[in-house]
């Protein structure tokens, strides 16, 4: 495949992300559902993982991790490379063993991206001393029920990417 | 032997994401300011974020105008009331201001003084994540804007602090956080505590008054102010009013949840106190 193909869908594949990151910030970030604002970036390197690959896909995550880190504000600070890079191997891992990796299989990879971010705030919490892990918890687990709805517009766009820049050459 | 590169993919990858964090960390704590990536990250990012908190403003003022008509012709009849008071209430300010300014010369004491440098900024992301209570302006290092400087709203209410200062950017955050800590003071008391944010209390936009001993003298309603002690922050910004007195975690003593003057989601428009002196 040629270097500028490859750097073509790669490209696409930012703006797309581009994209799904003004969902979060003009949208979802005014939407409260059960007290808690959907939260979709961790579904987006698992996504683009389970279509890409591990290594593909792992490497898309540590850049958007970087960029996230460099931006949002996480537990700590680098929690995003190192989650979404995690999020990535084994997203990536998981969707070899799925049957299809349609729209169900991406909603059980966008519920395992999120719930496993959960996992690892609470896991942050607990090992930092931090009060409240049973609200901290629960939180996560509201988080990302609520979230979960946004892969619907994700899905559909990563899906297209990949299979129209999927050209043998 | 058949080799496992996949592993070794694994090791390599999830070592630069650490690297990455370490380095991001070093660079946070050892810069005053915003660290080069961050800032430079944020200047890039300047124009989608004002972009963004651009359309959505518009997107609320249209909401806004087609579903909330007669709650804002209903608050507008309430604020004209509350300035035809507030107009009341100045006239007898300025009166009392002369006469004290006469009592303080009689008695030979220091005038007072009350002088605060305002820059105006605009929020361009309210950061909505579930985990945290900040706000970025489009305000940085270049207007003056330090690490530490207070945040008010137009009526001088805290909003909360600056904790990153880019270019021209900065990361305020607000009193919510559960990493915010604040010195204040209950005006009609006069007790000292501290205003906390709770990460329990913060979705609710609550924060807890702590170290109030064990019989604090405190009733539902009562002014929370900041008390301006070792000159970090001006005093008397209003903070919030006490909403309930509860025992805290230990059993022992008692905290109160305040209602912050400000509503941390609706703001648009912040003011940051670049320099103040103050004479009390």
């Amino acid at each position: 495949m040629p270097k500028s193909y490859v750097a073509f869908k790669w490209s696409v594949y930012a703006l797309a992300t581009l994209l799904l990151f003004a969902l979060q910030s003009v949208v979802l970030n005014h939407v409260r559902a059960l007290g808690v604002t959907p939260f979709i970036y961790p579904m987006l390197p698992a996504l683009v993982a389970m279509y890409e690959g591990q290594e593909k896909g792992s490497i898309f995550a540590l850049v958007l991790g970087i960029v996230c880190d460099l931006l949002f504000y996480g537990p700590f600070e680098g929690f995003f490379a190192i989650a979404f890079v995690i999020l990535a191997l084994l997203s990536a891992a998981v969707a070899k063993n799925l049957r299809s990796t349609g729209f169900l299989g991406g909603v059980f990879i966008a519920a395992l991206a999120l719930l496993l971010t959960g996992l690892m705030r609470v896991a942050v919490q607990a090992l930092t001393g931090g009060p409240y892990i049973e609200i901290v918890a629960w939180t996560a687990a509201v988080e990302a029920a609520v979230s979960l709805p946004a892969v619907a517009a994700a899905l559909p766009v990563y899906r297209a990417i990949h299979r129209k820049c999927a050209v043998d050459y | 032997m058949r080799k496992r590169p996949i592993n070794k993919f694994w090791i390599v990858l999830l070592g630069i994401a650490t690297s990455v964090a370490v380095l991001l960390s070093v660079m946070s704590y050892l810069s005053t300011t915003a660290a080069v990536l961050p800032n430079l990250a944020g200047i890039i990012a300047s124009p989608f974020r004002s972009a963004s908190a651009s359309i959505s403003e518009t997107v609320d003022n249209w909401y806004g105008y087609l579903t909330r008509y007669d709650e804002l012709k209903k608050e507008n009849e309430e604020l004209k009331k509350r300035i035809a008071q507030m107009e009341a209430d100045n006239r007898q300010a300025l009166e009392d201001r002369e006469e004290n300014a006469r009592l303080r010369a009689l008695a030979d004491l220091r005038e007072q003084r009350r002088e605060l440098s305002f820059e105006s900024a605009r929020i361009v992301v309210q950061d909505a994540s579930n985990w945290s209570s900040m706000l970025t302006i489009n305000k940085g290092t270049m207007h003056e804007i330090e690490v530490g400087d207070c945040v008010v709203n137009e009526q001088g209410s805290l909003i909360g602090v600056v904790t990153k200062a880019g270019l021209n950017w900065s990361t305020v955050r607000t009193i919510l956080d559960s990493e915010s800590s604040i010195g204040a003071l209950v005006f009609r008391s006069g007790a000292s505590a501290v205003a906390q944010g709770d990460f329990s209390l913060m979705s609710d936009g609550r924060l807890t008054l702590t170290y109030l001993g064990t019989n604090p003298d405190l009733v539902s309603g009562d002014l929370v102010m900041t008390s301006g002690l070792r000159d970090y922050f001006p005093s008397q910004l209003v903070i919030g009013y006490v909403e309930e007195v509860r025992p805290g975690d230990d059993g022992m003593s008692q905290i109160a949840v305040v209602r912050p003057d400000v509503d941390v989601q609706s703001l648009v428009q912040v003011f940051v106190v670049t320099d103040f002196d103050i004479v009390d």
